[in-house]
């Protein structure tokens, strides 16, 4: 509804959260899209959580704005905005039963019974928990305990759901289900999910757009595949999946190596070097090949070096590989053919459009 | 609204503790009262007097009775808080550490004491003495004070036992000590800020008790309890305001010093 | 051979060990099925002796229990009148007390609890003195009220019912306020949290969650106030007067002053089992950890 007029479902502009001896987010400036799936990433202590309450209404900002379809709603109490959360602990109230629980907000609300109890019948068929409905939170697995937590914000049409690490109790058989559960649940209704994570995968999994955070700022925005592809920081880059970093000096498109080897780049990630004379650039493990000496089609950007340790993980094999003057690269081949012992002299290389610049 | 609201919660919290200290405050400061009469109800003037008696005269302001009084007192509360807390910390040790068949109606049999009415309990034991023919005085108060400071040690010592990790008496028994030495080295220095705290709790309850020694006292021996219940019918004098204020002072700074004591070890045993 | 002879070795080692934790009871039960239990069960017996002061016999006399509503049917309604009375406005004081240590406290929380405490370390009997001269005729309590006008002229406090009841308020107020702090300090405050979420005010939070959560501490400090008041009798000696005497007055009195065995034991007696009947379906419910946490 409010998608086509283009105003979106969250906004931040500059907030800044103090609290007696550090800064948990600091002039945050983020907008938030309807209908989206949005991921706030980042380790504990980014600031990631205190903006989801901010957002919440549980924290007040220092200083700064936050409207929700373009209202201002700084500074008002939570049970006077319409966004609902999904606690961290789930925070069932384990005097009431599943029941109790999911119909609490309407109660609240002064919706007559009627309704309630049919939008209770649609809420826990929704979540798959009609048969547990006068169970108590106490005799519930953890799974389930999640999807009553979920039911209870849901039934109250939020027009933006916040979940704090929704799934960080679940075991990973469990989180995996869950997930895509999530991701169907809210293509299905519709609504905003914000989503707090430490978990890069989940984040990957399930968001259209993630947030990564660090020490109260946003580092990098964008879809999982964006930053994934192209993280501009080595914070992002460590963080999300792993890299191999190398420092070397600029000169046009190419970046020349401490052991001699050039590395050429894409224009666009070349653009990102001007004005500098040394830069650190990356590529993902996975991105890189072993090529014998005559093979055809070797990419442009190789490097020599000795396997110093192989590990087999199953679907693939990684290798570290000892490159003088440069350290050890990361190798991750699929396990198609040989696999290839410490001590061997190997030949990598891998194209320009898998290099990135991080600054 | 709402600050207003939290201000009420504010000062409401405050004028209770202003009703808790107001008679320890009026206690302190008629112990500086300048008395006329027998009675130390009103305020006349201020006077250092009965603390001079207290601490430099021999006679201990030709005040009868209050300086026996004391240490009876004294010497009661140490001896019924050291076999309580002994007979105790058995108790906490065996229902902290192991499960056994009765560990349940144990815990319920524990509790009893704690929930007698104090003249059920102190009349119950005097009429098992005159059964006995054990004269009362000292002994058959030391045996009733100790019946119910038991159940507060174990109480104080099993949260203790209950909060320590178990794994580091499995590590120290991995590292070649046997069931005593384990006990010896690592579970009784862990438990010993409970058994201290049981034995401080076990002390001020036998020092201030009045009902259980009222029976069983007997007419020869009077703890400090006794001796202001017998005051009171014919005035208090001063004196006893200044010991009681002596009491407070001190057992306050016990008090600190032990939850200092206790947060410092809570902290190293964290790691 | 060699596991022959290890087994019964084994078996007689693990019996051993099976008998430690019962001879880590023993000394101390000991004593308290001794100087507890055994005197309590004799009452049984002794509250069915009829006689002279120092003979009493075994007679099967009912009537000592009788006169409970017989002859001490005013010290009985006194009892239950002041320790009720006594535990509301226990209640009233601790409730807020306890929530604002709980939730407002912050890192003062530790020290507070110490200072709810703290008065209870000046002697007892000192401390519930002091009562008279806070309720003194001339005191300033009085002379308030009077000024007020809820006092009569020649009214006074001390040696009255209400005295009485102020200082066995007073002397309990912390059984009342630990366990309604200890609940409401483990409370999980994201429940509060999610209360809100869901739409409720903070009165509407209070009353659905809170308090429904911390009635566990509620009851528990009802018992733990109301039992030892309602049994009390050195509040009555030194702020009240006769016509204020409570049933542990006359268990004090018969026992102490009169030497009348059968009816002090008809009365202790059968107080404590009124206090078991008042505990037993609590402890079923809720076992005993409540009480003593």
């Amino acid at each position: 509804m409010t998608a086509e007029n283009g105003i979106p479902a969250v906004e931040l502009d500059r907030v800044t959260k103090q609290f007696a001896d550090f800064t948990a987010v600091h002039e945050l400036t983020l907008s938030i899209g309807e209908n989206t799936f949005f991921a706030m990433l980042g380790p504990s202590g980014c600031g990631k959580t205190t903006t989801l309450r901010m957002i919440g209404g549980f924290e007040d900002p220092t200083s700064g704005t936050i409207r929700l379809h373009g209202e201002d709603v700084t500074g008002l109490k939570p049970y006077r905005r319409a966004v609902n959360t999904v606690f961290q602990s789930y925070a069932l109230f384990p005097h009431m039963t599943v029941e109790e629980n999911v119909a609490f907000g309407l109660r609240r609300q002064k919706v007559d019974d009627a309704e309630i109890k049919q939008r209770v019948g649609e809420t826990l068929e929704l979540v798959q928990l009609s048969a547990r409905r006068g169970a108590k939170p106490k005799q519930l697995s953890g799974g389930q305990q999640q999807r009553v937590a979920l039911a209870r914000a849901l039934i109250n049409h939020p027009r933006v759901l916040l979940l704090d690490e929704p799934l960080g109790a679940l075991d990973l058989k469990l989180r995996k289900e869950m997930q895509i559960e999530l991701k169907r649940i809210q293509q299905e209704v519709g609504i905003t999910f914000i989503h707090v994570t430490h978990d890069q995968e989940e984040a990957m999994t399930m968001a259209d757009t993630i947030a990564v955070m660090n020490q109260g700022r946003i580092e990098r925005l964008g879809s999982p595949s964006q930053i994934y592809e192209d993280p501009r920081t080595p914070f992002v880059a460590g963080f999300l999946g792993a890299s191999n970093l190398m420092n070397g000096t600029v000169s046009g498109n190419e970046v020349g190596l401490p052991n001699g080897s050039v590395i050429r780049l894409t224009d666009i990630q070349a653009a990102r070097c001007n004005g500098h004379a040394t830069v650190q650039i990356g590529v993902r493990p996975e991105k890189l090949s072993f090529f014998g000496n005559g093979d055809a089609n070797v990419p442009v950007n190789r490097l020599t070096g000795v396997i110093a340790d192989t590990s087999f993980q199953g679907v693939s094999t990684q290798y570290l590989v000892e490159v003088p003057g440069i350290g050890q690269v990361a190798v991750v081949e699929q396990n198609l053919g040989e696999i290839h012992a410490p001590g061997e002299e190997v030949l990598m290389a891998w194209k320009p459009e898998h290099t990135f610049v991080v600054e | 609204m709402r600050l207003l609201k939290r201000h009420l919660l504010t000062v409401y919290a405050i004028g209770v503790f202003l009703y808790l200290f107001l008679p320890v405050a009026l206690v302190i400061l008629f112990g500086f009262n300048d008395v006329r009469g027998r009675f130390n109800y009103q305020w006349i003037g201020f006077t250092l007097e009965h603390w001079e008696s207290v601490f430099f005269s021999r006679t201990f302001g030709g005040v009868q009775g209050l300086w026996d009084g004391m240490l009876t007192s004294l010497r009661l509360a140490f001896l019924s808080s050291a076999i309580g807390t002994v007979l105790g910390t058995l108790i906490a040790l065996s229902l902290g550490r192991y499960s056994f068949r009765g560990r349940g109606a144990t815990n319920v049999f524990l509790f009893l004491p704690m929930a007698t009415p104090e003249v059920v309990m102190g009349s119950s034991i005097l009429a098992l003495f005159l059964v006995l023919g054990l004269n009362q005085g000292f002994l058959t108060l030391l045996i009733s004070h100790i019946v119910f400071i038991i159940s507060y040690v174990v109480l104080t010592v099993k949260a203790r036992i209950q909060g320590f990790d178990r794994h580091l008496e499995e590590a120290a028994m991995d590292l070649y000590a046997t069931e005593w030495e384990t006990f010896r080295r690592v579970t009784l220095p862990l438990i010993m800020p409970g058994v201290f705290a049981a034995f401080l709790l076990g002390f001020a309850l036998s020092f201030d008790d009045f009902i259980i020694s009222n029976f069983n006292s007997g007419p020869r021996v009077q703890t400090l309890p006794l001796w202001i219940f017998g005051a009171a019918q014919r005035g208090i004098p001063p004196e006893a305001n200044v010991l009681g204020t002596v009491i407070f002072v001190v057992t306050v700074v016990i008090m600190l010093l032990n939850v200092v004591w206790q947060r410092r070890q809570a902290a190293r045993t964290r790691v | 051979m060699t596991t022959a002879t290890a087994e019964p070795e084994l078996a007689r080692m693990a019996r051993r060990r099976a008998m430690v934790p019962y001879l880590l009871l023993l000394p101390g039960i000991a004593w308290l099925i001794f100087f507890f239990m055994v005197p309590i069960l004799r009452l049984i017996g002794v509250s069915l002796q009829s006689g002279i002061y120092p003979n009493y016999e075994f007679t099967w006399e009912w009537g000592n229990y009788a006169q409970l509503w017989t002859t001490y049917r005013g010290q009985v309604w006194n009892s239950l009148r002041f320790a009720f009375t006594a535990t509301v406005i226990c209640l009233v004081l601790a409730y807020p007390l306890a929530y604002f240590i709980a939730f407002r406290g912050g890192k003062w929380k530790n020290f507070l609890v110490v200072m709810l405490l703290m008065p209870f370390l000046m002697p007892f009997l000192l401390r519930t003195l002091s009562w008279k001269i806070i309720l003194a005729d001339e005191g300033l309590v009085v002379s308030t009220l009077k000024g007020l006008g809820l006092l009569g002229p020649n009214a006074t406090l001390l040696a009255t019912s209400a005295a009485v009841i102020a200082g066995i308020a007073y002397n309990f107020l912390p059984f009342m306020t630990l366990p309604i702090y200890v609940s409401l300090e483990k409370l999980d405050r994201s429940l509060i949290e999610a209360a809100a979420d869901l739409y409720a005010t903070p009165a509407e939070a209070f009353r659905k969650v809170t308090l429904p959560l911390s009635m566990p501490g509620v009851v528990a400090g009802t018992l733990l106030t109301f039992i030892p008041a309602v049994g009390d009798y050195v509040n009555v000696l030194l702020l009240g007067s006769p016509n204020e005497f409570m049933i542990g007055n006359v268990i004090q009195s018969r026992f102490l002053n009169v030497l009348d065995y059968p009816v002090a034991a008809a009365l202790s007696f059968t107080l404590m089992i009124a206090i078991v009947v008042l505990l037993v379906p609590y402890v079923r419910a809720t076992g005993t950890d409540e009480l003593v946490a």
